[in-house]
């Protein structure tokens, strides 16, 4: 069926000692970007294990947004009922006041029953009505399922038609809301007119990032919305504003690609440049950290931690390797990180405890869980990181601030632990 | 018309039987799932129902694409148990294969692979497509004991009792648990067992050595009850019904005296504090303070057992989750919190949400349900049994002290100094100071506001009205009107209660 995910054999390495692959439900990404914007009614098409799970973390840390689903039970589907029942739900979003558009989000169960695009509607009242397509089975990380909900929602709703905005330059990436501002401020100086930050709460700035002069990556995992700005003939700004010598060459990228006076670019690029080598003198970091998270940005946050002195021996994530992510892996196999590892499970990031252990570790739940019952420092790196300031030097200042004063917590973790002697050293027996 | 779902209230089975059996420490689950249903239900969801970081006796197949298009499943659950098996991570322990809905859906049944596997090894159908957590619980339990316990059943011993439930996933199981235990000892009773958190599924067939079972919940767990063969009792909730309960489990257990002696113990020390309360002024407010309840069917007869029954509170509504015959389903509720919102909404995050986009600000919202972020490991905030009674009743009067408390006026001199809005209840933005005396209300405008008035919650109206009355005066103050107009109290009320 032309409208199905194309169910393409993956590749996977026979590494027997994966057993638990560490990401969020995959179709979370999509959701989480989806409930986000504003008059957006997402129906998702799924069974009601994962309806309830998806909607219990989008209710944490996506939206306070009510959201619908058609009943697919073993009923629903034998009688055929996926798109008559997504209608029905279709029908219902697009009575909520206020609702311009209603992403159907599909999920395993519907990906493999059939939910084909053409039997839905394109519009209802005054909603646009865009199919995401996020089966965990063949997305594997919740980044990756950003990228698909935010490339189907832009080939919707981008708008080519008008002028070209030539000196407006799209953020791509989820970052700390301070970040893109912080961002702007410098970028005007330089001579950009206007920025747009996609994922955002708008959806007329979907419609407007068509028209952009180019398109700047703050994360690396937006393969197909990249792909749909080539398409579009907007040109793309690689890395990041990211530490000193990354958030250097961003700024002067950003200039030459929108032809900004190289001089008052140059200028703006070297104070940003001063300010963030004395901000690192200032605050220098010492330890050993493990980067273990499961966002896709991991490797940008271990950049800028060996930029400030810390060591990084092991970095890894959820996302495949992917041309995006490589400059930040050479840059750090160059500068003494021994392992990355992209798809990651709990045994390897465990191994790496092991073989390299931490004065930190910044993580997913079930490592830090671990890393903790060890004594050793560990911080979710989705509730802690990915939601904090993180761009530039005024992000910088405050990602590194918080990684020192995690480190300087270090006796508290160990009292903490042989307070639980007992618990642990059981625990330490079980694994 | 296909049913639409809003908000769901209730898991599927494939999440019961993971939360049931990953409870039990010498069992281990492989799931055949793809990675999300691993994730959500080990780890995403129960990081915040449980407090707990992750379950450690899990481990998925991880569906993928060639296991849909066509290859199956059963040589990825096969590579899992075989990997698991070499790690060390099966010893001692029971393997069970459990199905999830998309295995399901390809059609997924692993009957014949477990029997290949190591013996003992067995394959849960789920029933994802089709059943619900409650059911899922219920099954799942009545299953561990025809399949690991009934053939090796003992005799039972006087005095010992068991408790059946929780499991994972079940809202403020450690605090209500704590209690039925006090009074089933109280009663003059003997724990057993309490099964299947705390128990290993290696002592299941102990389960028959009781001499009565107590069902923690109406939802779940009465099938292995009756499997058992024994006298069972639902765990109580409300003042009589917690003092029916120790009489007729003292009478099963032979115990009479002591349980009386307890109850007559219980209300001098534990629930003098409903008393006390019910004679001081806090009891006068129970009759005008009216409540909503959305919960488990447990909770939601409970309470209104205790807060409508005995304390007499007015119960505006009240649904089941599950939800039964000719109850309010989401849609219901949701149209309900929007319209008329009670002083008092016990239930989920989705009655939370409801009552944030009707910006019900005089509502106050009770967790009793999930789903919802919650930590509710401590002891101390039963709302079974006679603590459950004094504990809610608390939490009532507490949150009817901080409505009080919010509604007192803040000299504005000092919000308008720092051009504050937190004054929880925004009356601190409107300046009374600069005002010359009343403005005349024509009778219409009146009229609407008094109507605005009567559907908010009694305690908090006398507050409203004199805030609602200062906004709009100092609307019309603001246009230079000479009187207030129905037109300006509409657009008031428009912008305040969407």
């Amino acid at each position: 069926m032309l409208d199905s995910m194309p169910l393409k054999p993956v590749h996977t390495e026979a590494k027997p000692c994966q057993l638990h692959p560490q990401s969020m439900c995959p179709a979370f990404g999509s959701m989480r970007i989806l409930s986000r914007l504003e008059g957006a009614h997402p129906v998702m098409a799924t069974d009601t294990g994962c309806l309830y799970g998806l909607t219990f973390v989008t209710h944490f840390y996506g939206a306070r947004k009510s959201i619908l689903a058609p009943q697919l039970g073993t009923a629903e589907l034998m009688a055929g009922e996926v798109v008559e029942g997504t209608r029905a739900a279709i029908e219902v979003a697009a009575r909520e006041p206020g609702c311009k558009l209603i992403p159907v989000v599909s999920l395993c169960v519907a990906e493999t029953a059939g939910l084909p695009e053409e039997m839905l509607p394109k519009r209802v009242g005054n909603a646009d009505v865009v199919l995401v397509r996020v089966p965990a089975y063949s997305i594997h990380s919740h980044p990756e399922a950003k990228d698909v909900a935010l490339a189907a929602l832009l080939r919707r709703l981008g708008d080519q038609t008008g002028q070209k905005e030539q000196k407006t330059l799209v953020l791509l990436g989820e970052v700390f809301p301070a970040d893109p501002l912080a961002i702007d401020h410098l970028l005007r100086r330089m001579g950009v007119k206007k920025t747009i930050t996609l994922p955002g709460r708008s959806i007329d700035d979907l419609r407007l990032a068509a028209r952009a002069g180019a398109l700047a990556l703050l994360h690396p995992f937006y393969k197909e919305t990249t792909a749909l700005f080539r398409s579009w003939d907007i040109p793309v700004v690689g890395g990041a504003p990211v530490g000193v010598s990354g958030s250097y060459a961003w700024l002067k990228a950003v200039g030459s690609l929108l032809g900004l006076d190289p001089k008052l670019v140059s200028e703006v690029a070297e104070e940003e440049r001063a300010k963030a080598e004395a901000m690192m003198a200032a605050q220098p970091l010492s330890g050993r950290i493990l980067v273990t998270g499961y966002e896709g940005s991991e490797l940008a946050y271990a950049r800028m931690l060996v930029e400030a002195g810390a060591e990084v021996p092991y970095v890894s994530t959820s996302i495949g390797q992917d041309p995006l992510v490589l400059p930040d892996e050479l840059w750090l196999r160059a500068r003494g990180t021994q392992e990355v590892v992209y798809r990651k499970s709990l045994e390897d990031d465990v191994a790496a405890l092991d073989k390299y252990p931490p004065d930190l570790v910044l993580g997913t739940t079930p490592f830090c869980s671990m890393a903790k019952a060890r004594g050793i420092p560990a911080m979710y790196f989705t509730n802690q990181l990915a939601s904090r300031p993180f761009f530039l030097s005024v992000g910088m200042a405050a990602t590194l601030g918080f990684i020192r004063q995690t480190l300087e917590r270090g006796e508290r973790y160990q009292w903490m632990q042989d307070f639980f002697a007992e618990e642990t050293s059981e625990e330490a027996a079980h694994a | 018309m296909p049913k639409v779902i809003r908000d769901l209230s209730d898991t599927s089975s494939y999440w019961a039987a993971v939360w049931t059996l990953c409870a039990l420490p010498d069992v281990h689950v492989i799931c055949d799932a793809p990675i999300g249903c691993f994730n959500l239900v080990a780890t995403a969801v129960p990081d915040y129902t449980d407090a707990i970081p992750h379950l450690e006796n899990i481990t998925p197949s991880v569906i993928r694409e060639e296991e849909v298009g066509g290859s199956g499943t059963a040589t990825a659950v096969q590579r899992t148990y075989e990997n698991l098996r070499e790690a060390g991570l099966l010893d001692g322990k029971h393997a069970i294969v459990v199905s999830t809905a998309e295995s399901e859906m390809i059609g997924s049944d692993l009957s014949d692979l477990v029997r290949q596997l190591q013996p003992g090894t067995r394959f849960f159908h789920s029933e994802s497509l089709s059943e619900d957590e409650w059911v899922g619980r219920d099954r799942v339990l009545a299953w561990l004991w025809e399949n690991y316990g009934s053939t090796a059943a003992t005799q039972a011993e006087p005095g010992l009792v068991n408790i059946i439930g929780p499991t994972y996933g079940c809202f403020n199981s450690p605090a209500d648990l704590h209690e039925v235990r006090r009074l089933i000892e109280g009663a003059g009773g003997r724990i057993n067992m309490v099964f299947p958190m705390e128990a290993r599924l290696a002592d299941i067939a102990k389960l028959s050595k009781a001499q009565v079972n107590v069902v923690l919940y109406h939802e779940f767990g009465h099938t292995l009850a009756e499997a058992l063969g024994k006298p069972w009792l639902h765990a109580p909730m409300g003042m009589s019904g917690t003092t029916a309960f120790i009489h007729k489990l003292g009478r099963l257990l032979g115990t009479e005296e002591q349980a009386a002696a307890f109850i007559k113990q219980e209300k001098q020390t534990t629930l003098q504090a409903v008393w006390d309360l019910w004679r001081g002024p806090q009891g006068d407010w129970f009759g005008t303070t009216n409540v909503g309840i959305v919960a488990c069917g447990t909770y939601v007869d409970g309470l209104r057992a205790f807060l409508g029954d005995e304390l007499g509170m007015p119960i505006t509504f009240s649904a089941s989750r599950p939800l039964r015959s000719g109850e309010m389903d989401n849609e219901k509720v949701r149209q309900q919190l929007h319209t008329a919102a009670p002083a008092f909404v016990f239930g989920s995050i989705n009655e939370k949400i409801y009552l944030s986009e009707a910006g019900a600000k005089y509502t106050n919202f009770i967790p009793a349900a999930f789903p919802g972020p919650i930590v509710r490991r401590s002891v101390g905030t039963p709302f079974m049994g006679y603590r459950g009674a004094v504990y809610v009743l608390q939490e009532i009067v507490n949150r009817l002290y901080e409505a009080l408390f919010n509604f007192l006026p803040v000299d504005t001199a000092y919000t308008q100094v720092r051009g504050s809005v937190n004054g929880a209840n925004g009356t601190a933005s409107v300046s009374q100071s600069d005002k010359p005396g009343n403005l005349p209300w024509q009778a219409e405008a009146k009229t609407l506001l008094d109507k605005a008035l009567d559907k908010l919650p009694f305690l908090t109206r006398i507050s409203a009205s004199r805030e609602l009355q200062m906004q709009i005066e100092s609307l019309a103050f603001a246009r230079e009107m000479v009187e207030v107009t129905p037109e300006l109290v509409e657009e008031e009320l428009a912008s305040r209660f969407k």
